[in-house]
């Protein structure tokens, strides 16, 4: 399955697509990641390249042409995901976007809130573990923070 | 063991694993998480050093220091890079050194992009003021980057040319499963290389004529024992020549597809031999030739019919790779 | 409202690319009044390196080249020999200025060239991720040196006006600002430039804010800004 998460620095783009890739693998699956990015070191259009397959088979390759789900963060980035989007791809928009329903989450969370959007769609893997990865990855700042904690729990629920 | 890493980070552990105790490195993207991984292993593990260096240069010319006191060391670069490493690697050519260098392909000329290419293989191949008495590795995935890198270091001591693993940004920044395991390559022959009088300056051509002769009689002999390729995908009149992260793409694409696992000693009769039972040939590549220039030198004088598609600086998708071979 | 731009700036390329917070902005926008007062503007030429200074290729609307990383110095060297009536400012980091460039720094400065360099010192690779640089401070963290930096593997801190005093002719101009004191900031290098004007190197060390790879948050990345003053002393050479 081709998973591309698109959105802007800053959005928790490559959290999100990292915290899927390691979830997936720590399930056994194959899966792989890779960030699309320029010189600058913030802001700009930040892509993400997810390919989860059944356990066995390496992806040797971590690009693709076209997404089979595109999880879409914000307007501007949809300029650039157009190129990867196609007649079967299954698109899903993030609560920055225009036109999109409101939610009482914070923008902090609102990637999580993506991300459990992704895998409500696809099943690719199970919330538990994607929040056993999240819970690692996030360690350092859910102790700082017990709140960001809470709404990233309460994004993935 | 099955990890999930990233391709730099792949490249430090084999490094580690084949017994290399020093990285002599400069910052430069797409290859900064190489330095970054082995500067935390050099925190939990006294034996290893490391040196960020003012320049590339200073770093391959520290790990000429290095090998030539007889202690395995390795340096990281791209682009840019890659131009200045010339400087040492040139020295380590005409020394004989083991000089191992990975080189994490980004967009050329000049700065370029920090993202990808295969756009620095006739540098890499033949960068310096020589003929290139060198050995390239082009590895395809993250588990072949691991086991062509421990070679990379076991080769480089056996033979004692500069080696190289010729990777690209997206190889090395990608993430996903491989295996770590090194069940059969350590480096052998670690005494000090330095023990009496050597130079890379002679007074007669005479001279220079006879070292060139003698290194080039060596690099065939390794020629014979390295030069690796894989075939794969059905056996079909067309048949498809790339490398690195592009035959990647032609593999997952399942094309029939010759993929040099050394670019340089280049597998030169397996190639002329697979290429009489095909009718066309197609190169690709991201590089506007650089790969095609060497397929067609290998193969010239075959009558198969040769067309390369190259785009520098841009990759190949599986799709795309199935549409131009379909095509 | 419109902004208050300078005039010799390129309107197309704004917001500029630097990060939130980031000190280039107020260097550039205070090397844009002095470009407007002097009316440096018909014969300016402005030469980048690599990293993020390379992000002000497309700043200004003056001729401007992005060159190779520590080559700026001896690329400004040759332009000014064929074009010596030209205004020259070159935009280096520490590491192109202090690591990879250092030889070609020395010897503009040995020759006296008539340049001005501005050295933007934030003590890191700044594009590459925050790595070690020779303007890092010992035990500093940064992406090459995890565990804090030790001077007997990385060097001892590098203070470039000062070293550079000792090589410099008598009339050179050498310079640290903060990109925290964009008064004073103006006024050197409004000096670094006269002293160009009268045939004479020039450099202004800008000490900066980096906070993505300090990993500061506003209060923080000024109050260590004004920290680094202790390090890297303002004032002239």
């Amino acid at each position: 399955m081709k998973i591309l998460l698109a959105g802007e620095g800053g959005q928790g783009v490559q959290l999100a697509a990292e915290t899927l890739a390691k979830a997936a693998f720590l399930e056994g699956k194959s899966a792989t990641l890779i960030p699309n990015f320029g010189v600058e070191q913030r802001g700009g259009v930040s892509l993400a390249f997810v390919i989860i397959e059944a356990a066995g088979r390496q992806i040797l390759y971590p690009k693709f042409s076209q997404a089979d789900v595109a999880a879409i963060f914000c307007d501007r980035a949809l300029i650039r995901a157009k190129a990867h989007l196609g007649p079967k791809t299954k698109v899903i928009y993030g609560p920055a976007m225009a036109g999109q329903p409101a939610t009482t989450l914070p923008p902090k969370a609102w990637n999580i809130f993506v991300l459990k959007r992704i895998l409500e769609a696809t099943n690719i893997v199970k919330k538990a573990t994607v929040w056993q990865v999240l819970a690692e990855k996030l360690k350092v700042q859910f102790a700082a923070d017990p709140h960001l904690q809470r709404m990233d729990q309460e994004a993935l629920q | 063991m099955r990890q999930f890493l990233m391709g730099n980070e792949v490249l430090a552990r084999a490094a580690f694993d084949a017994g290399a105790k020093i990285m002599f490195g400069y910052p430069i993207t797409p290859t900064t998480e190489v330095l970054a991984t082995w500067a935390k292993f050099c925190h939990e593990d006294k034996s290893l050093q490391y040196l960020q260096t003012e320049d590339e240069m200073a770093a391959g010319f520290g790990v000429c220091g290095s090998v030539l006191a007889g202690v395995p060391a390795f340096t990281a670069t791209a682009g840019p890079g890659t131009i200045l490493m010339q400087d040492p690697l040139s020295m380590a050519e005409a020394m004989r050194l083991p000089m191992v260098c990975f080189i994490g392909q980004r967009g050329g000329p000049s700065t370029g992009t920090v993202i990808y290419s295969q756009q620095e293989l006739t540098m890499t191949a033949f960068g310096g003021n020589g003929e290139g008495y060198r050995l390239v590795y082009a590895p395809c995935g993250l588990t072949e980057l691991y086991q062509l890198t421990l070679k990379a270091f076991a080769h480089a001591w056996q033979f004692r040319f500069p080696t190289f693993i010729l990777y690209d940004g997206y190889l090395g920044k990608m993430k996903g499963e491989v295996e770590i395991r090194n069940t059969q390559y350590v480096i052998r022959n670690t005494q000090p290389i330095l023990t009496g009088n050597m130079r890379n300056c002679y007074n007669l051509e005479e001279e220079a004529y006879a070292l060139n002769m003698h290194h080039a009689a060596d690099w065939q002999k390794m020629a014979s024992q390295v030069a690796a390729f894989e075939l794969s995908g059905p056996k079909s009149p067309t048949l498809v020549v790339a490398a690195g992260s592009v035959a990647a793409a032609a593999k997952e694409a399942g094309v029939y597809l010759f993929r040099p696992i050394t670019i340089w000693p280049f597998p030169e009769k397996d190639l002329r031999h697979i290429a009489q039972e095909v009718q066309k040939i197609i190169i690709l590549e991201s590089s506007l030739g650089q790969l095609a220039r060497l397929v067609k030198s290998v193969l010239s004088g075959e009558k198969t019919k040769m067309e390369t598609v190259g785009k520098p600086a841009l990759g190949f998708t599986p799709e795309e790779v199935a549409k131009i071979y379909a095509a | 409202m419109q902004p208050n731009f300078p005039r010799c700036y390129k309107i197309s390329s704004k917001p500029h690319k630097f990060c939130p917070g980031c000190g280039y902005g107020i260097i550039l926008k205070n090397l844009g009044r002095v470009i407007d007062e002097e009316k440096l503007a018909p014969h300016f030429t402005f030469l980048t390196d690599i990293g993020c200074n390379l992000l002000a290729w497309d700043f200004f609307d003056l001729p401007t080249a992005q060159t190779h990383h520590g080559r700026t110095v001896p690329t400004a060297v040759g332009f000014k020999m064929a074009r010596p009536n030209e205004t020259l400012v070159c935009l280096v980091g520490d590491g192109g200025g202090y690591a990879i460039g250092l030889q070609n720094l020395i010897h503009a400065c040995l020759r006296n060239t008539a340049i001005t360099v501005i050295l933007v010192n934030n003590t890191n690779y700044g594009m590459t991720g925050g790595q070690l640089s020779p303007t890092t401070l010992a035990n500093q963290i940064t992406d090459s040196t995890p565990f804090g930096k030790k001077d007997n593997l990385a060097g001892k801190m590098f203070t470039g006006p000062e070293f550079l005093r000792k090589l410099a002719w008598p009339k050179a101009y050498l310079a640290r600002a903060s990109s925290d004191r964009p008064a004073l900031l103006k006024k050197y290098l409004q000096k670094a430039i006269a002293a160009q004007a009268a045939g004479n190197f020039s450099l202004v060390e800008v000490i900066s804010a980096c906070p993505l790879n300090w990993k500061t948050g506003a209060e923080q990345t000024i109050s260590r800004l004004k920290a680094l003053e202790k390090s890297f002393a303002i004032g002239e050479f």
